[in-house]
């Protein structure tokens, strides 16, 4: 069973978790939803669509504007309070680093700590700890935050992936984290060039087999851009690709730009492998 | 004796297998074996690789590059292999067809005078006519897509650097600053100031064949020949 907060779900459920950035520069929507209408204007829309969690970032990725830890809380605190105020049973994933962040949003009602950048700052887990929320183990390398990849090499990118991520994971439940309040994240293109994520991927039953539930973070990245040559905007084919061949392999929860294709894949999915039934079967039965 | 040298970058993507079904490198490595060619065109007794790294070191020229590390779907080697600088040198080396002695030694990118001067007596009695082939780069923070984003004091940085490069003068290429080098992400400046180092007076002939930065960090091609 996977606890995220209030919510529990079964092994065989397969959650979408919608990206909401309150940025003005993240890579995708470039601002879209960085007045924060619009940015609940789009939980409802992906509520609608099938999201299961909704992932709120304050600060893009990847270097740019400097966002310090206030005006990251200014972002982010207020904008979970009314999500959660409108969604009592939505689970709301803030995408920090930050301890002090966390702490903020777990106030305001947050259930899962997606820490993006593997353990950067240990009081992250404490503060999961505190509020039995949930967090995200993530694998960047050893990458600072915000810090693109470089000439990243890895005995073996998988190997590395597991180690670190399930190390994280296990002194989360040393501090107290729920056991089943933890994931992890191989962190696609995270101190990785493209050939380390499509191995990750080809991989995946590898990280599912560690016995923690698998989150992966496809959608629209650079690995899918080379892969397929395909500028940002032309991604969606093959990130739903990736989806589907990762959920094969076992990963359980999928951050996710475009919710209503993800979550189609995912029933697929779950149909071939025989944990959901189709909607409806007549064809051949009248 | 140095009789010859080349400069030539050492981004994993000059490996032909890494960059996938475009050759998105082919004119750096063309560039780089232009550089190679007229090195070796002075009929050297060896080639000296001079590569910056984490540490200074003298390597076995015979190991195989390591490549898999950065990816491919090949088989994972049993053994370690070159790092990168030098298994970018062994693999033009193989490109441009040099059969002959080979010597590798990594040099510290933090490298201080001494550590440098030292290398650079080794690099200079390895033979009568020695090539050397210094692997090294400028700034990997010229941009908002560059590896370590954007530094404005890059530019002037590399300008200089390229500009002791095409006109052979060992002073200014002794002289870049190891702080701001490291800072800017510089992999060159150690390996270079080996070159000024090991060499006796300024190239009769001194040229760069390539210098941009397409991916955010600078490249340069330059060769250098003391002596026809």
């Amino acid at each position: 069973m996977l606890k995220l907060g209030r919510r529990t779900f079964d092994d065989t459920d397969l959650l979408v978790m919608a990206i909401v950035n309150r940025t003005r520069d993240s890579f995708y929507d470039k601002g879209a939803t960085w007045d924060e209408q619009r940015a609940l204007d789009r939980v409802r829309r992906v509520v609608a669509e099938g999201a299961d969690i909704v992932d709120v970032g304050g600060v893009k990725a990847g270097p740019g504007e400097h966002v310090d830890a206030a005006e990251e809380v200014r972002r982010t605190a207020g904008f979970v309070e009314q999500v959660r105020a409108e969604f009592p049973e939505l689970v709301i994933s803030v995408d920090t680093w930050r301890a002090e962040v966390g702490r903020a949003v777990c106030a305001a009602g947050a259930d899962l700590l997606n820490d993006a950048w593997g353990g950067h700052d240990p009081g992250l887990a404490e503060v999961a700890a505190e509020f039995d929320a949930a967090i995200v183990c993530t694998h960047t390398g050893g990458l600072a935050p915000r810090t693109p990849p470089h000439r990243m090499s890895y005995d073996d990118v998988v190997a590395s992936a597991i180690a670190d991520t399930v190390a994280l994971a296990e002194r989360a439940v040393s501090l107290g984290v729920d056991r089943r309040s933890v994931l992890i994240d191989p962190a696609h293109d995270f101190g990785k060039n493209t050939w380390h994520s499509l191995e990750l991927t080809r991989r995946l039953d590898e990280m599912a087999a560690t016995g923690w539930p698998v989150l992966v973070s496809l959608s629209n990245k650079d690995f899918v851009g080379e892969t397929l040559d395909a500028p940002i905007g032309e991604r969606l084919t093959g990130t739903l690709a990736a989806t589907a061949v990762s959920a094969w392999l076992g990963a359980r929860v999928y951050r996710v730009h475009e919710v209503g294709e993800t979550r189609q894949v995912l029933d697929m999915v779950a149909s071939i492998q025989g944990t959901r039934p189709p909607s409806q079967v007549i064809r051949g039965l009248a | 004796m140095i009789a010859a040298a080349a400069a030539c970058p050492h981004p994993p993507l000059l490996f032909r297998e890494l960059t996938g079904e475009q050759d998105v490198a082919a004119e750096i490595r063309a560039a780089c074996h232009a550089a190679l060619t007229s090195a070796i065109a002075v009929a050297p007794d060896v080639v000296v690789v001079v590569g910056g790294d984490r540490r200074t070191a003298s390597w076995d020229p015979g190991l195989a590059p390591e490549v898999r590390g950065f990816g491919t779907t090949d088989p994972r080697p049993v053994s370690p292999g070159l790092p990168l600088s030098l298994g970018v040198a062994s693999r033009l080396l193989v490109e441009t067809g040099w059969h002959g002695p080979v010597r590798m030694h990594a040099v510290a990118c933090d490298a201080g005078r001494e550590e440098v001067d030292a290398l650079a007596a080794e690099v200079a009695s390895a033979g009568e006519r020695v090539a050397v082939l210094v692997m090294g780069e400028g700034s990997a923070r010229r941009g908002e897509k560059a590896p370590g984003y954007i530094d404005e004091r890059a530019f002037g940085f590399d300008e200089a650097t390229g500009r002791a490069l095409r006109s052979g003068d060992l002073t200014a290429l002794a002289a870049m600053d190891p702080g701001l080098a490291a800072e800017l992400m510089v992999t060159g400046r150690a390996p270079f100031g080996v070159l000024a180092a090991a060499v006796s007076g300024a190239p009769a002939r001194a040229e760069v064949l390539y210098q941009d930065d397409p991916w955010g960090v600078m490249y340069f091609v330059a060769s250098w020949v003391f002596s026809a």
